[in-house]
C-alpha cells in the first residue's frame, strides 16, 4: 500500500504539534536575540546593543499588529503586476507544451497507465512550480534594493513587516492562479488520456458447462486492440459480464441483442478509503512474536514470515460492519515476495488468507483458506464474500446433520463486537512474504477521484506557498542568486531530512561527520573498529554526537518536503485522509507565519541604502 | 514642465510659514562609519553632525561627491542608521516609519517601477499612504495635472524621458502633501526651463509653509532658492548658516557711485568726500556661492580639521 504510516487523527495531533511549535519558536526566538545581541555588541558595546535589541523587539508587536491591509494589498498588487510583466504565465504555456507533448515520451503500454499519468502530472507540477516559487520570491526584493526603487517605498509610511507580507501574497497569488490552471489542464490530461473503450473483436463463444447435457454458462469474447491493450470477458446468460483487469482497469459489458457494448474503463481513478488494521506476527512455532524475519533488507518497514510454518502475519481490524460492507470484506494487499530459491520464475508464490474470530470461546473461529497468488507491486484485490464454509475452534469443517460443510456469516459468526482478524500465511517451503501493517486493509468505501486530485494538489500548493516563504524570508537578507540557493538548499535538507534523523539517531553505521571522514580518509569500512584508542573514540564519539544533535535540530526547524507528498495516495488511487489534509495545511501555515516573522525581522534591521 | 500653469495643489493647506522656530529635523552628533563584511572600518561617511532644520525653510546640504551629504539624507530617511548619535525627524527617530507621515522624498534618479503607468504609480503610492480610494483618485488627477503629464498619464514610465520620470517622481513625493520635502539634486536631468520651474515650485512649497532640505551640486540652485545651507566636506559640517550672511564679505567695502568724474576714481574714498559726489551705496559686497564653496573646499584642503569662524547659523 502506498501509505505507509498511519494518519493521527488531526484533534489528537494538533496539542502535541502545537507544544512542538512552541519549542521550535521559543529555541528560534532564544538564539536568534542572543546571536542578533552579539552581533550588536561587537560594535555597540554589551549594554547599547541590549537596548537597540530591546527597541527592536518591542517595536515588532505594535508593527504587526498596525499592518495595514491597504497598504499590503498595494504590495500585493506590485508583486503580482511585477510577475506578469516578467513574463511568468510562460510557465504556463511550458507546462501546456509538456502535457501536449506527453504522448512522446509517457509509456503508454506500461501496466498502470493512470497511475504514470497522474504522478507525472503532479510531479511536473510540483517540480515546475516550486521552481517558480523560489525563482519569483528570492529575486523580487532583491532587485528592489538593488534598483533603489526600494527607496521609494521605504521611505513611506510602509512597515517593514507590510512589504514581506505584499510580497509574499503577491506571489501566492500568482502562484495559486498557476497551479489552479495546471490542475485544470492535468485533470484534462488524465481523464481524456486514460479515457476510452472497445469494440468486440470476432466473435462471441459459448462457455460449455462441465456437467454432460447442460447448457453453457455464457459466452466470452475479446475486445479490439486499442490503448495498447485488450481485455477477455465473459457474459452470462443474462447478457451481463465484465471484462479482465487489464493495465489497472475493467470495463462493464453487456449484450443488447446481436449487439455488444463494452462501457468506459472502471478502476482506474479511484479514491478508495482504507480499513487498516493493527499487525502482529506469529513465530514458525505459532507464538506470539514482535516482528518477523529480517531477511536482510536494509528497510525494516517491512517484516518477513516463511512459508510453510507456522509463522503468520496477523491484522486485527475494528470497526468491521455489515452496514460498511454489505457485500463482505474486499481485502486489498500489496505485498512482497523475497525467494530463497529460484523456483519456478513464472509462477507466483502462494499463500492463504483466513478470518479468525478474536473471540476464543466462539464456536466458529475460522474460516476456510483462501488461496491466492502473491503478485508484487500491484493491488491485489480479493472479495471475501459473506458466506463462507468456516473451521469450529479444533480446526474442524463445520458441517450440518448430513456432513455438508455449512457456510456462515461472517458478520453473526466471525465478527465480534465489529473485530475480527485476517491472518496471512505463504503456503510455499522456504520462501517469504513481506509485510507492514499498511500493506493489507479492507477497502471500505470509494470518494470521488475528482476530489483527491483537489487534495493532491491541494498539497502541491501548500509545498509552494512554503516555498514562497522561504524565498522571500532569505531575500530580505540575501542577494538574489544567493537566496535562492538558500531555499533550495531547504528544500533538499527537507527532503534528507529522514537520513539526518536517523543518523541523530545512531541508527545508521559509520558514525557521525568526523568519525565517517575518517573512515573515509583511512579507508576502513563501516563494520569495523577505528582502531584509534579508546580516549580518541570517546572524544571523536563526543563531539560527533553534538554536531548530530545540532544537525538534527537545524534539520528539525526546516520543512520535510515529504511529509506533504501525496503523489502517491493519487496516483495508487488511495484518498487522502482529511486529517493528513488538515496537518499539512496547519503545518504549512505555521511555517509560513514564522519564516514571515523571521523576514520582517531580517528587513527591519536591514540598512536599505548600505 | 508646467506646474506654473497648473493649480495649486495645496491652495487650502494652512500656511506654517514663519515659524521658523520649530525644529523639523534634528541631528546630534550624527556620525555613520561604513565597514566591510569583516566588520572592518572602510570609510568614516560623516562625522558628529549637528544640525538643525527648521519648520518652513528651505534647507540646503552642499558638498563635494563623497562629502557625506547623501548619507546625511540617507540617515535623516531612516535608509541608513547611524554608528552614532541621533538624528530625529519631527522629534521621531529616524527609524521609526510614522515620520514618513509627513515627509516626502525625490530620490536623486526617481527610483520608480518602471513596468507601471503614471496613473498606477500614483495610485500606488497613494496606497502606501493609506488614502482612500476617493482621496486617491483625486490626488492623483490633480498630480498628474500639476506636472503637465495628462497626456502621458497611460503610459509605462519605461516610456518616459528623463526630465518626464523626474516629474512624476516629484508627484509621488508630494502624493500626501508632506510637511517635510526632502529632495536629492532635483534640478538633475532637468532643461533650464524644467530647472527654473523646479525652483519656482520650491519656493512656493516653502511658501505654503513646507520645509525642504535639498542637496544639490549646482550651486547657482542653491544660492536661488536656499534660506539656510550647510557645507559637507569629508564628511564634516564646514560651514552653516544663511545664504545672504554666508555671502557677505566682511573686510571688504563696496562703494557704488554715480556721477564721479574721471580724475576722482584714483582716490576713490577720499575724493568722493572732498569733491561732494553723489554716495549711491556704500555696503559690503557679495561674492558667489560658487567662490565660497571651492575657497571651502580648498581651504579645507589645506587644513584638516578647521572649521570656519564664520558660524553663524
Amino acid at each position: 500500500m502506498p501509505i505507509e504510516f498511519e494518519v493521527v487523527p488531526y484533534l489528537q495531533w494538533l496539542p502535541h504539534a502545537l507544544l512542538n511549535f512552541g519549542i521550535a519558536v521559543a529555541v528560534l526566538l532564544a538564539l536568534g536575540t542572543f546571536f542578533s545581541w552579539l552581533a550588536a555588541a561587537v560594535r555597540l558595546g554589551p549594554s547599547e546593543a541590549f537596548y537597540l535589541i530591546a527597541r527592536i523587539m518591542l517595536d515588532a508587536l505594535p508593527d504587526i499588529f498596525k499592518t495595514s491591509p491597504r497598504r499590503v494589498w498595494a504590495l500585493t498588487r506590485l508583486s503580482v503586476q511585477e510577475s506578469i510583466r516578467r513574463r511568468v504565465l510562460v510557465v504556463f504555456l511550458v507546462f501546456v507544451a509538456i502535457m501536449l507533448f506527453a504522448g512522446w515520451y509517457l509509456d503508454t503500454g506500461s501496466d498502470d497507465p493512470a497511475r504514470l499519468y497522474i504522478s507525472f502530472v503532479l510531479n511536473t507540477t510540483n517540480y515546475l512550480m516550486l521552481l517558480l516559487a523560489f525563482v519569483l520570491s528570492a529575486f523580487s526584493l532583491p532587485t528592489d534594493i538593488k534598483n533603489r526603487t526600494m527607496y521609494t517605498i521605504t521611505t513611506k509610511p510602509v512597515r517593514a513587516f507590510e512589504i514581506v507580507l505584499g510580497r509574499y501574497l503577491g506571489f501566492a497569488i500568482v502562484g495559486t492562479a498557476l497551479i489552479v490552471g495546471m490542475g485544470a489542464v492535468s485533470y484534462g490530461f488524465v481523464t481524456r488520456g486514460l479515457a476510452h473503450t472497445h469494440q468486440m473483436d470476432g466473435k462471441l463463444a459459448p462457455i460449455p458447462s462441465p456437467f454432460p447435457n447442460q447448457p453453457p454458462l455464457g459466452e466470452r469474447g475479446t475486445t479490439t486492440l486499442d490503448k495498447h491493450h485488450r481485455h477477455e470477458f465473459t457474459l452470462n446468460n443474462e447478457g451481463l459480464g465484465r471484462t479482465d483487469m487489464q493495465m489497472g482497469h475493467f470495463h462493464e459489458v453487456t449484450k443488447n441483442g446481436d449487439q455488444i457494448v463494452i462501457g468506459p474503463p472502471q478502476g482506474m481513478l479511484e479514491a478508495r478509503v482504507p480499513l487498516a488494521g493493527q499487525l502482529s506476527f506469529l513465530d514458525r512455532a505459532g507464538r506470539s512474536a514482535a516482528s518477523g524475519i529480517n531477511v536482510g533488507n536494509e528497510w525494516t518497514y517491512r517484516s518477513y514470515i516463511e512459508g510453510d510454518t507456522l509463522q503468520a502475519a496477523i491484522w486485527t481490524f475494528d470497526g468491521v460492519t455489515p452496514e460498511k460492507f454489505p457485500d463482505g470484506l474486499p481485502v486489498e494487499m500489496t505485498i512482497r515476495v523475497f525467494r530463497s530459491y529460484k523456483g519456478d520464475i513464472e509462477q507466483g508464490i502462494g499463500g492463504t488468507l483466513q478470518l479468525i474470530n478474536p473471540d476464543p470461546g466462539a464456536r466458529v473461529r475460522r474460516s476456510e483458506k483462501i488461496f491466492f497468488t502473491a503478485q508484487e507491486f500491484v493491488v491485489y484485490q480479493r472479495l471475501i464474500p459473506r458466506k463462507v464454509k468456516a473451521l469450529d475452534q479444533y480446526n474442524k469443517a463445520i458441517v450440518d446433520a448430513q456432513g455438508n460443510p455449512v457456510e456462515v456469516d461472517i458478520f453473526e459468526d466471525l465478527v465480534s463486537d465489529g473485530r475480527v482478524l485476517l491472518e496471512l500465511k505463504c503456503a510455499d517451503p522456504a520462501q517469504y512474504f513481506g509485510v507492514a501493517e499498511r500493506d493489507v486493509y479492507f477497502h471500505a468505501a470509494d470518494n470521488s477521484f475528482a476530489m483527491n486530485f483537489i487534495k493532491g494538489y491541494f498539497d502541491l500548493w501548500l509545498q509552494m506557498m512554503i516555498a514562497i516563504g522561504f524565498g522571500t524570508m532569505f531575500s530580505t537578507f540575501l542577494n538574489g542568486p544567493v537566496a535562492m540557493l538558500a531555499s533550495i538548499a531547504c528544500l533538499v535538507v527537507g527532503f534528507v531530512a529522514q537520513f539526518i534523523f536517523d543518523l541523530a539517531a545512531g541508527t545508521l553505521e559509520g558514525g557521525g561527520p568526523i568519525e565517517s571522514t575518517i573512515r573515509l580518509v583511512t579507508q576502513k569500512n563501516l563494520s569495523v573498529d577505528l582502531e584509534l584508542g579508546q580516549t580518541p573514540e570517546a572524544v571523536i564519539r563526543g563531539f560527533d554526537g553534538g554536531l548530530m544533535q545540532a544537525m538534527r535540530a537545524f534539520a528539525n526547524l526546516l520543512p520535510n518536503y515529504r511529509w506533504f507528498d501525496t503523489v502517491r495516495y493519487v496516483a495508487y488511487g488511495m484518498d487522502i485522509e482529511r486529517s493528513a489534509v488538515m496537518q499539512h495545511a496547519t503545518l504549512a501555515a505555521a511555517y509560513c507565519v514564522v519564516v514571515l516573522i523571521v523576514g520582517y525581522f531580517f528587513l527591519k534591521t536591514r540598512e536599505i541604502a548600505a | 514642465m508646467e506646474a506654473t500653469a497648473a493649480p495649486n495643489l495645496f491652495a487650502d493647506a494652512p500656511r506654517k510659514a514663519g515659524t521658523t522656530g520649530d525644529v523639523v529635523i534634528e541631528t546630534r552628533n550624527l556620525s555613520k562609519t561604513y565597514r566591510d563584511f569583516w566588520g572592518r572600518q572602510k570609510v568614516r561617511a560623516l562625522k558628529s553632525l549637528d544640525l538643525e532644520v527648521r519648520r518652513g525653510e528651505i534647507f540646503g546640504l552642499l558638498g563635494p561627491n563623497g562629502s557625506g551629504k547623501s548619507t546625511t539624507i540617507k540617515l535623516i530617511l531612516g535608509l541608513l542608521f547611524p554608528t552614532t548619535g541621533d538624528a530625529l525627524v519631527f522629534g521621531k527617530r529616524a527609524s521609526d516609519v510614522a515620520k514618513n507621515e509627513l515627509i516626502g522624498y525625490l530620490p536623486e534618479e526617481s527610483y520608480l517601477y518602471k513596468f507601471l503607468n503614471a496613473e498606477e504609480t500614483l495610485d500606488f503610492y497613494g496606497r502606501l499612504f493609506n488614502m482612500s480610494s476617493a482621496v486617491r483618485k483625486q490626488r492623483v488627477g490633480e498630480l498628474i495635472h500639476m506636472m503637465g503629464l495628462d497626456w502621458a498619464k497611460r503610459r509605462q514610465l519605461k516610456e518616459y524621458s528623463k526630465g518626464m520620470t523626474r516629474r512624476i517622481g516629484l508627484a509621488q513625493a508630494l502624493i500626501n502633501d508632506p510637511d517635510l520635502i526632502v529632495l536629492d539634486e532635483p534640478t538633475t536631468g532637468l532643461d533650464p526651463l524644467g530647472s527654473r520651474e523646479m525652483k519656482d515650485l520650491i519656493l512656493r512649497l516653502r511658501d505654503q509653509g513646507k520645509t525642504v532640505l535639498m542637496c544639490s551640486h549646482l550651486l547657482a540652485d542653491v544660492q536661488d532658492v536656499c534660506d539656510r545651507i550647510a557645507i559637507l566636506h569629508q564628511g564634516e559640517l564646514k560651514e552653516l548658516g544663511r545664504v545672504d550672511s554666508l555671502l557677505k564679505l566682511q573686510n571688504l567695502t563696496q562703494i557704488r557711485a554715480e556721477g564721479l568724474s574721471k580724475e576722482c576714481e584714483d582716490e576713490l574714498k577720499a575724493v568722493i568726500e572732498r569733491h561732494h559726489g553723489k554716495l549711491v551705496s556704500m555696503e559690503n559686497p557679495t561674492t558667489t556661492l560658487e567662490e565660497l564653496f571651492l575657497n571651502i573646499v580648498a581651504d579645507s584642503d589645506k587644513r584638516p580639521g578647521w572649521r570656519s569662524p564664520q558660524n553663524n547659523p
